[in-house]
């Protein structure tokens, strides 16, 4: 009996062994492998305890939290502390002066149906008011966002 | 912050091959100016938009999504209507009649004559 004890105990150690077989510099290579993979560049990854923490400076909270989920996916990686911080960002310049943005937007309406809308542009700021049919409601506001402007006040009403 | 609010739009524009520039608009908002693949594509991220923020009535996106050269573009134009002139136009525009002319030699041959319908470029 007690021989099959020891082989039991040492089979079970074993399996042990290999689940935590991985040490975090492995654990951490492995994760900054899978970020090139997956083309997310500009974060630093440190593996304590099987635990990851990403740091580093990214364009957008898009690619933060495409890296948490890369090396989330990390086999070994227990869980992922994410302190990425995303870069501040440039302020928007309007495309065109104000009398000239006001008469591209109210034409450019007019063509997507929506001449019953009224804008009127301050300081590359877009104030729409009036009302329009509820059908071509989101036309209209897609087509003041395409305008170029850096800013809308939207008080647009939906008709019928 | 916005981006956070936006976070699955971003996503959503990264997967369908927009590809985009973020700034800060007027007011503190979100600036998203880019290109998107197809028509279907800029479609998929107004849906993802009006789903966060119903009716756009947030101020806080400015979602500016042209379409790739693939998927077709095109400048500015102007329709002319009945009673328009050059200067009338450009003053919607707050262009002096005569850059719109200057744009416009190869279909005007004469500043004072247009017609409806004619299309006209605004430089």
């Amino acid at each position: 009996m007690k021989p099959r004890v020891l082989t039991v105990l040492i089979l079970a150690l074993a399996v042990f062994m290999n689940a935590c077989g991985k040490s975090d510099a492995d654990l951490a290579k492995a994760a900054t492998d899978k970020l090139t993979a997956d083309k997310v560049t500009g974060v630093t990854v440190a593996v304590n305890g099987g635990v990851a923490t990403l740091t580093g400076e990214v364009a957008d909270v898009a690619v933060k939290s495409n890296a948490e989920t890369s090396v989330k996916s990390v086999e070994g990686i227990k869980s992922v502390t994410n302190n990425v911080t995303t870069k501040p960002l440039p302020v928007a310049t309007p495309a065109a002066p104000d009398p000239m943005l006001t008469g591209k937007i109210t034409e450019d309406l007019k063509k997507a149906g929506c001449s019953t809308a009224s804008v009127s542009v301050v300081g590359g700021k877009v104030t729409v008011t009036g009302e329009v049919p509820s059908a071509v409601y989101a036309k209209c506001i897609q087509t003041i966002q395409q305008s170029g402007t850096a800013g809308v006040d939207n008080q647009l009403k939906k008709g019928r | 912050m916005s981006q956070e609010k936006y976070k699955s739009l971003l996503e959503l524009a990264n997967q369908n091959g927009t590809t985009y520039n973020l700034s800060e608009g007027a007011g503190g908002g979100l600036v998203v100016t880019g290109t998107a693949p197809s028509e279907e594509a800029r479609q998929a991220l107004w849906d993802e938009y009006n789903r966060i923020d119903p009716d756009f009535k947030s101020n806080d996106l400015i979602l500016n999504i042209g379409l790739g050269d693939a998927a077709g573009g095109g400048g500015n134009s102007y329709t002319v209507e009945s009673g328009d002139n050059l200067s009338k136009i450009g003053k919607k525009y707050g262009l002096q009649w005569k850059s719109i002319w200057d744009a416009n030699r190869d279909i005007l041959d004469d500043p004072d004559k247009i017609y409806p319908g004619q299309e006209l470029k605004i430089p």
